[in-house]
């Protein structure tokens, strides 16, 4: 504040020095608005407000009222500033505004806007459109596992890396070698990681049913636990409880370079006949795959990291990309509710694709003018 | 009792979060604090588990003598340095953890299996990019720009002249190979040239390498990629749903009652 | 016939000895194919350029040791950017295992230009929580790291007394290797407190950028190694630096490498149409 009077001063001096008329007072502030931000947590208010019609000014004051409390400058916004956000105020507590536009040594006040009080929202309005989509969107599922449930016949396309999974895991025991199956770096909570821990339960009973080994090697310790309540499950269901070994689910490492050193290894001395890498990965995926790409083994690749794919994709036999691995719990063990679920889901993309069909044209049409309009339509379904 | 109340812990905070990213009252944003830091306490818990495991599982490779259990003993010795002289000196800047094990064994050790990504990139590369089919010949053009573009050797490249480098390699393999499929593909290319040429009035086009490089990520790339980000979202959508209402039951680790 | 058929099933390890034989050579013998500087690192180094002097830039040190080869040259060259224009540098970081990088770099750039610890560059270090972190960083850097990577108050350096906040600071460099990162600046910096946001990224993921470069919510781009060779290449045009350029060294080997790579696909699709041709 000091620093601005001084700069004021000095102005209207250098002004003097050169004989020089001095700056008109500028025009006062308009339409000075004061309302509690929408759809956030409290404590903060909004202020808007228009230049006067008049000479300009070169900073506008921000001053404060509440009351039982003085009257105090709250900020100083560049000319072109016409908004503020005033996030130094209490709840249900009543305030009023005033704007002043400042030319060389003159202050000119707004009219007072009218008191205005803040409070928390108790629903973001701005999330309306994702609230809607959400709704539609569990509907759909829901539906189609209703409909799933009343044992309808629901087709899913071919997937061939899923097809590929009991060819794999013979070709293993019939070489008498090995099957390694990396269930990712990510942790427990990663969807991709799920995803990747219901194929195991699939692969391993195969494995037990063929009576394969089964090395999985992990990099998240609560994803081991998992992994390995899982496989010995697996053993079970397929009645071979007695050849789960428990050595053969292990945690290496956290650190994802060590990892990938640690299954290298592990791939150069066990020579596996086939790999498994479903789940998420980062920058180890290619010294993964080429590394079991040199032992032979025929390997089945799935991640949702569109980094990463292209790695799998060059160097294994085959990749399941993106949904195709979200998909796999229900291709493999074709359970009705479970396909119903992807039923809904591909009903959903349709829709997707529909929206950003209209959404595009829509937009293309809010540049003429009679039409722009369209361009609100579209914003409804912009993200906040 | 050891199913039901995981899941229905899964099913009460499932919806709760949901509900949580609709309001933003500041009971609802405490709410979302006290559990992002309640996942990263139990993050902290399952260190200890991940030590614990790994000591074991070692420790038992190396008493039963298995296959490369002289590789036990160096993880073994390498974890117990690493916490001893992390608990007797401290972790700061300057500390033997610090200056020794990170600066000059980790971060070499890790940039050395990050350089590994060239050369397999280069093993990959050749056996993979066959032109076998229409599609993978058009995935090997649009690897050949990309490369060469966003490299200082084909800066100044006009990618016109690339594409008659390209039609001269072509007809030279061709006449090696004395394949149809090549001279059907270099003759459509030498055709789509000479159109290029006369509408850019007989003068080569401006258009250089590395600006098609960075058309051909930020269009044909970017959709793909866009495309395959909508699957991956609803996917993951949908799963999500599956794990709260108790459809999806993996993560429990024994599969579906 | 031989020949293609020898080609088709060469051994690794002769591919790997080509690889690096070509991308050490220029690292002995620099082959000096020259980097232009494209509009994505222009830009960053014209908006840092115009920073007045005297003020502070934030950078964001979000990578960890296996990036470092790509992204650690960009750190030093904006560093050295800085410095020679009489900018102060507070660096922070939204990844624990960048704190060694950023620590590094606070102990190896600032002596160059006789800057001190302290007066000219502060790093405050790693804390957990991103979105809190630049949030808390928007209302008061003291309250989020109340003192530096090293256990100094910042209320001790006389750097911090002009920075109390992100208001106070034009523009953020964040060097992000995934997530965390740039977009996390973009998210609340950028969006709530009108900060300008330049990032720089791996090669890998530099298309995810572009739309936000079009969009105009980022300032400039430094994309992989080739980028931080750009921006290299501008900070020592203009003469604010005369070191030795990593980035610069290094894309003789990147092309180099790119060369070879693209002659073995050459090499063996010529070969596998041979084959094809002939029923092999």
């Amino acid at each position: 504040m000091i620093s601005l009077l001084i700069l004021l001063l000095a102005g209207q001096a250098a002004l003097l020095d050169t004989g020089a008329a001095p700056l008109a007072p500028p025009a006062p502030p308009v339409a000075v608005r004061a309302f509690d931000t929408p759809n956030d947590a409290g404590k903060s208010i909004t202020l808007s407000w228009n230049a006067g019609e008049g000479p300009a000014h070169e900073a506008w004051i921000i001053e404060r009222t509440a009351a039982g409390i003085e009257p105090e400058v709250i900020a100083t916004n560049k000319p072109g500033e016409t908004g503020y956000l005033d996030e130094g105020v209490k709840d249900r507590v009543g305030y009023t505004y005033r704007i002043a536009a400042v030319a060389g040594i003159d202050t000119v006040w707004s009219q007072p806007s009218a008191p205005v009080t803040c409070a928390p929202q108790l629903f973001n309005a701005d999330r309306l459109n994702i609230l809607i989509a959400m709704v539609i969107f569990f509907a759909l599922i829901i539906y189609y596992i209703e409909t799933a449930k009343k044992g309808k016949n629901l087709f899913v396309r071919r997937i061939a890396g899923l097809d590929a999974v009991e060819e794999a895991v013979g070709r293993a025991t019939e070489m008498g070698r090995p099957i390694i199956y990396v269930p990712g770096l990510g942790g427990v909570s990663d969807i991709a990681t799920i995803a990747s821990l219901n194929i195991l339960g699939e692969v391993a009973k195969k494995v037990a049913q063929y009576d394969s080994a089964l090395l999985v090697p992990n990099r998240d310790p609560i994803v081991y636990t998992v992994a390995r309540e899982m496989v010995r499950e697996s053993y079970t269901k397929a009645g071979r409880p007695d050849a789960f070994k428990q050595d053969s689910v292990f945690f290496i490492t956290s650190e994802q370079f060590a990892y990938a050193a640690a299954v290298d290894g592990l791939m150069a001395r066990e020579k596996p006949a086939t790999n498994f890498f479903l789940g998420m990965f980062w920058a180890e995926s290619l010294i993964l795959a080429e590394t079991g790409a040199q032992t032979g083994a025929i390997q089945i690749a799935g991640t949702d990291s569109v980094f990463q794919l292209p790695f799998f994709i060059t160097a294994c036999d085959y990749t399941l990309i993106g949904e195709e691995l979200y998909a796999a719990s229900a291709y493999l063990s074709r359970e009705p509710l479970l396909l119903g679920s992807l039923k809904g889901q591909d009903y959903g993309k349709i829709i997707i694709l529909a929206i950003v069909a209209v959404g595009s044209a829509l937009l293309l049409l809010s540049g003429i003018p009679a039409l722009s309009i369209l361009a609100r339509i579209a914003d409804f379904f912009s993200v906040r | 009792m050891k199913r039901s109340i995981p899941l229905a812990i899964c099913l009460i905070m499932g919806i709760a979060m949901m509900i949580q990213f609709f309001v933003p009252h500041p009971a609802s944003v405490a709410f979302y604090d006290l559990t992002t830091k309640w996942v990263r306490i139990v993050a902290a818990f399952a260190l200890v588990l991940g030590t614990g495991s790994l000591v074991m599982y070692h420790v038992d490779k190396l008493q039963r003598r298995r296959r490369g259990w002289y590789y036990s003993i160096v993880t073994l010795t390498a974890a117990a340095a690493t916490s001893v002289i992390g608990l007797g000196w401290g972790v700061r800047p300057g500390s033997p953890l610090q200056d020794i094990i990170f600066s000059n064994l980790l971060v070499p050790l890790n940039s050395s299996m990050f350089a590994i990504l060239a050369f397999y990139m280069a093993s990959a590369a050749y056996r993979a990019f066959r032109a076998r089919t229409k599609e993978a010949a058009l995935l090997l053009v649009a690897a050949f720009v990309v490369m060469l573009g966003m490299v200082p050797i084909g800066a100044n490249v006009p990618f016109f002249w690339f594409l008659v480098v390209m039609a001269g390699a072509l007809i030279v393999a061709g006449l090696v190979t004395r394949s149809k499929a090549l001279f059907i593909g270099t003759g459509a290319l030498v055709v789509g040239l000479l159109v290029w040429l006369a509408f850019s009035g007989f003068k080569v086009p401006r258009l250089m390498l590395p600006d098609t490089a960075e058309w051909v990520l930020s269009v044909p790339n970017m959709a793909a990629k866009r495309a395959i980000l909508f699957g991956i979202a609803l996917g993951g959508i949908a799963t999500s749903l599956k794990v709260i209402l108790g459809i999806e039951r993996g993560w429990l680790g024994g599969g579906k009652q | 016939m031989k020949l293609f058929n020898y080609l088709l099933k060469i051994d690794r390890r002769i591919i790997y000895i080509v690889v690096g034989l070509l991308v050490m050579f220029p690292l002995v013998k620099p082959l000096g194919l020259g980097v232009t500087s494209g509009p994505r690192a222009r830009t960053l180094f014209e908006a840092i350029d115009a920073v007045p002097a005297g003020k502070t830039i934030l950078i964001s040190v979000d990578f960890d040791p296996s990036s470092m080869p790509e992204l650690y040259p960009m750190l030093t060259a904006v560093m050295r950017h800085a410095f020679a224009k009489n900018l102060k540098v507070l660096l922070c970081g939204l990844w624990v295992t960048g704190a060694g990088l950023a620590d590094k770099a606070a102990t190896e750039i600032p002596p160059e230009y006789g800057k001190k610890y302290g007066e000219d560059v502060v790093f405050l270090g790693w804390k957990a929580g991103v979105d809190a972190v630049i949030l808390g960083m928007g209302e008061n850097i003291k309250n989020v790291y109340p003192v530096d990577y090293y256990g100094k108050p910042l209320d001790s350096l006389p750097m911090m007394n002009t920075v109390k906040q992100l208001r106070d600071i034009p523009i953020v460099f964040a060097i992000s290797a995934g997530t965390p990162g740039y977009q996390d600046w973009l998210l609340y910096a950028q969006s709530r407190y009108g900060m300008r946001v330049g990032a720089g990224v791996t090669a890998v993921s530099a298309a995810d950028a572009y739309p936000y470069l079009q969009s105009g919510q980022m300032t400039g781009l430094l994309a992989g190694m080739k980028g931080g060779a750009e921006y290299e290449v501008l900070v020592q045009k203009a003469g604010y630096s005369k070191a030795y350029m990593p980035a610069v060294a290094a894309m003789d080997s990147q092309s180099l490498a790119h060369v070879v790579i693209l002659l073995l696909v050459i090499v063996g699709n010529v070969a596998y149409f041979a084959t094809r041709k002939r029923g092999a």
